[in-house]
């Protein structure tokens, strides 16, 4: 100890300090409790559901989805670069500065929220259908492109696709069933996540319509409330509105076209759900309303959401 | 220890036998009949094939009052005619039933005892001898009540009615001789508003003396509709207590669940004590009883999902192709509009709803999957080996016997919330000497 000069002294506490900014960081990343909550959701969901999750189609989903987000999103980096410096022909240097970029790695938390709901939400038999959901919704993000936004939500993409493209893919509405506590949890944690990214308006628009559309029906029907009640203490409904209807990335900048757009989708949710008879139709109102994000951030601008201001995060 | 698994293998390899639970048959709550008669309402059964929209729901009976009281009303999707509608063999709910049926796997003999485990009230209650006599197809009256069709199928009369308010139908069922239960008129109106019709079904005496059949026979109705719903909310009009339905949904595809309640599965592949089975029925109740409570009451079990080609252990033999079709499967050997139906193939899916009022507000909602897991209710039984034993191994097995014993009663205790000082004394425990520490110090 005796032999510790200043400097030395000085580069431990630097590097301290160095540690706490970045734990800070991370806890300032609004995707980390997104993602924290989700795993929670999942764990939940396999210790007191009931569900036959296989360990091996989760771990397909996974991996699956960060390669995907890895090697589309350093391509995206390389090609980038590679653009901006023309004269330079070195290029397996910036193909290794791409695959190990800050941005790239950074992207893969996205990526990981996406696995973990499809995780929670799509099933199916076989790891050709999980791995064909995995890499399309991760796709979808680079392909469906307007002036650098995707505008699909890549687990939502992900599930229609699996849904529309394989034979054994499927999703459970009832899996989460209707106790009054999950709804206070999926409550109090979408909370948090949706105070981060201040996207609690698109949440409470959507609930506030379909559950008045809901109300309405079953008073001309006359169905009692505890029927309307039972609708909505659906976990699965939850979940979706709180933790996928709410990707700040892919909807609406502006906070008007938001509410119409969570209008939008409680609407056509309403119409496919209950003269459509579609027992998903939140997934599919979700995927039809989704393009119109391009019209809605014509019509009325507004600045992009960033995970984090000095971040710019591809995807 | 390889003489012990020696010994436990031998033990395992003996006969399987398979103890099935027969739930006594009935229908979920659309009986209307006179108001002095018992009805025996038990666990309602219903099989429900489905590929696509195409739908074949059969309905059985297992009415038990006077033949000529008997009366069902049912709410459907669409008008049916009289080829849409059959009458069929009762025998094939009860091999549905074995097929399916929660079952005890044990080593030694088998029990085959009769089980009838379900019990519910009554429910619409009223008399509907006159109702029929009034032939007015296609004609609307006052009350806007519709007779659509009017036909008789085997031993059935059948009317197919529409409605424009409850009010109307109401007093057209009550003015045609049916006593409806207060209360039914909240709970046919949704029905009506969402333009679904009404079947109603009684025994024609005539077809009925003739035929000389011993029950009724259950009908089954062929109908496209998108919606894949059950309703049991008509059924809950007067009924305080629980009711039991059991649902057999045969899919091309692979399972079937309930998209507005949770579909959970029985506890499964639990080792048993011995003494259970001679209880078997008493245990699977109370074991259902518990899961029930331990769900809140507000869950579907699912008790068996195979597909249907196979069965292990099998508990009954697979159905033929004659008796599939018995059961509603129209798939087989047909080209399909639906081409990702896998042909000739159907996965049966056993769900038992233990519903009231309360817990259910909703009809039964379901959706058709790609899910293709398997599983079956299947409890244990391993019966010790009782004869000579004269090796060193002889006590280390009795003393792994004991332990296994004493795990079994706990599972039970767990399953049913049967008193564990009971069970323990219910078992015989295999005695041993047990080994003094010294023993392995100095020999």
């Amino acid at each position: 100890m005796r032999n510790i000069s200043v400097r030395e002294l000085w580069l431990f506490a630097m590097k301290d300090i160095h540690i706490l900014a970045r734990s800070h960081y991370i806890l300032d990343d609004a995707r980390t409790y997104q993602i924290l909550f989700l795993a929670c959701f999942l764990c939940l969901g396999i210790g007191t559901r009931d569900w036959t999750l296989r360990p091996d189609l989760i771990a397909v989903v996974i991996v699956s989805c960060l390669l995907s987000q890895w090697c589309l999103s350093a391509l995206v980096e390389y090609t980038k670069q590679k653009n901006n410096n023309i004269f330079l022909t070195n290029s397996t240097d910036y193909l290794k500065d791409s695959i190990f970029s800050h941005k790239v790695i950074s992207s893969l938390r996205s990526a990981l929220i996406t696995a973990l709901g499809l995780c929670l939400l799509l099933r199916g038999n076989n790891y050709t259908t999980m791995a064909v959901a995995s890499c399309l919704a991760i796709a979808s993000k680079f392909l469906f492109r307007f002036r650098g936004k995707h505008f699909f939500n890549p687990a939502n993409f992900g599930i229609i696709i699996a849904l529309i493209l394989t034979n054994d893919a499927w999703v459970s509405p009832g899996q989460w069933g209707t106790d009054w506590w999950y709804l206070l949890l999926f409550t109090g944690m979408g909370g948090i996540v949706l105070k981060k990214v201040g996207r609690w308006d698109t949440s409470v628009a959507f609930l506030l319509t379909y559950a008045s559309l809901e109300a309405i029906r079953n008073f001309w029907l006359g169905w009692g409330w505890e029927v309307w009640q039972h609708q909505f203490m659906s976990g699965s409904l939850l979940l979706f509105a709180l933790f996928m209807l709410t990707d700040p990335r892919s909807i609406p900048n502006a906070g008007i076209s938001r509410l119409i757009w969570a209008v939008s989708i409680a609407v056509v949710t309403f119409i496919l759900q209950d003269y459509f008879y579609i027992s998903i139709a939140i997934f599919w109102a979700l995927f039809i309303i989704s393009p119109l994000t391009i019209f809605f951030d014509r019509v009325w601008s507004a600045p992009r959401f960033t995970w984090k201001r000095m971040l710019v995060v591809s995807g | 220890m390889k003489l012990l698994r020696i010994l436990l293998s031998c033990l395992l390899a003996v006969t399987i036998f398979i103890v099935g639970i027969q739930p006594a048959q009935a229908f979920c709550g659309f009986y209307v009949a006179k108001a002095d008669t018992n009805l025996y309402n038990q666990a309602s059964q219903v099989i429900i094939a489905r590929d696509g929209e195409r739908t074949v729901l059969t309905m059985a009976n297992d009415y038990q009052g006077e033949v000529k009281d008997f009366a069902l009303v049912v709410p459907v999707p669409v008008i049916l005619k009289e080829e849409q509608v059959h009458v069929g063999n009762p025998q094939i709910l009860s091999r549905l039933d074995s097929f399916s049926a929660p079952r005890l796997v044990e080593y030694f003999d088998s029990n085959p005892c009769e089980v009838r485990m379900y019990e519910s009230d009554a429910v619409f209650k009223s008399a509907p001898q006159a109702a029929f006599a009034e032939r007015q197809l296609r004609r609307e009256n006052s009350l806007g009540v519709t007779i659509e069709e009017q036909f008789t199928v085997g031993e059935y009369d059948i009317l197919i009615l529409s409605a424009k308010e409850s009010n109307g139908l109401e007093t057209w069922l009550i003015q045609n001789g049916y006593k409806i239960p207060r209360g039914a008129k909240e709970l046919l109106r949704p029905y009506i508003r969402q333009n679904m019709k009404f079947f109603v079904a009684k025994v024609n005496l005539e077809e009925y003396d003739e035929g000389g059949f011993e029950r009724l026979r259950p009908i089954s109705i062929a109908y496209e509709s998108p919606k894949y719903m059950l309703p049991i909310r008509l059924g809950m009009v007067n009924a305080k207590k629980e009711q039991d339905l059991i649902v057999y949904l045969l899919s091309p595809n692979g399972q079937t669940e309930l998209t507005n309640y949770r579909t959970v599965k029985v506890p499964s592949d639990r080792e048993i004590p011995e003494f259970v089975k001679a209880e078997f029925k008493d245990f699977y109740t109370a074991m259902f009883q518990k899961s029930y409570e331990r769900e809140n009451k507000q869950v579907a079990f699912l008790e068996y999902a195979w597909d249907m080609a196979s069965c292990d252990p099998c508990s009954a033999q697979p159905l033929n192709q004659e008796e599939l079709k018995q059961a509603g499967v129209f798939w087989l050997n047909s080209p399909s509009r639906n081409p990702r139906s896998i042909r000739n193939n159907v996965f049966i899916t056993r769900l038992h709803v233990r519903y009231t009022g309360n817990k259910f507000p909703e009809d039964l909602r379901f959706q058709a999957t790609g899910n293709r897991q398997l599983f079956q209710g299947r409890y244990v039984i391993r019966h010790p080996f009782t004869g000579t034993m004269n090796c060193s191994a002889a006590n280390e097995y009795k003393r792994s016997v004991r332990d296994r014993q004493e795990r079994e009663a706990q599972t039970l205790a767990s399953l049913t919330g049967w008193k564990i000082d009971d069970i323990h004394n219910k078992i015989e425990f295999v005695k041993f000497q047990p080994t003094q520490w010294w023993r392995n110090l100095w020999n």
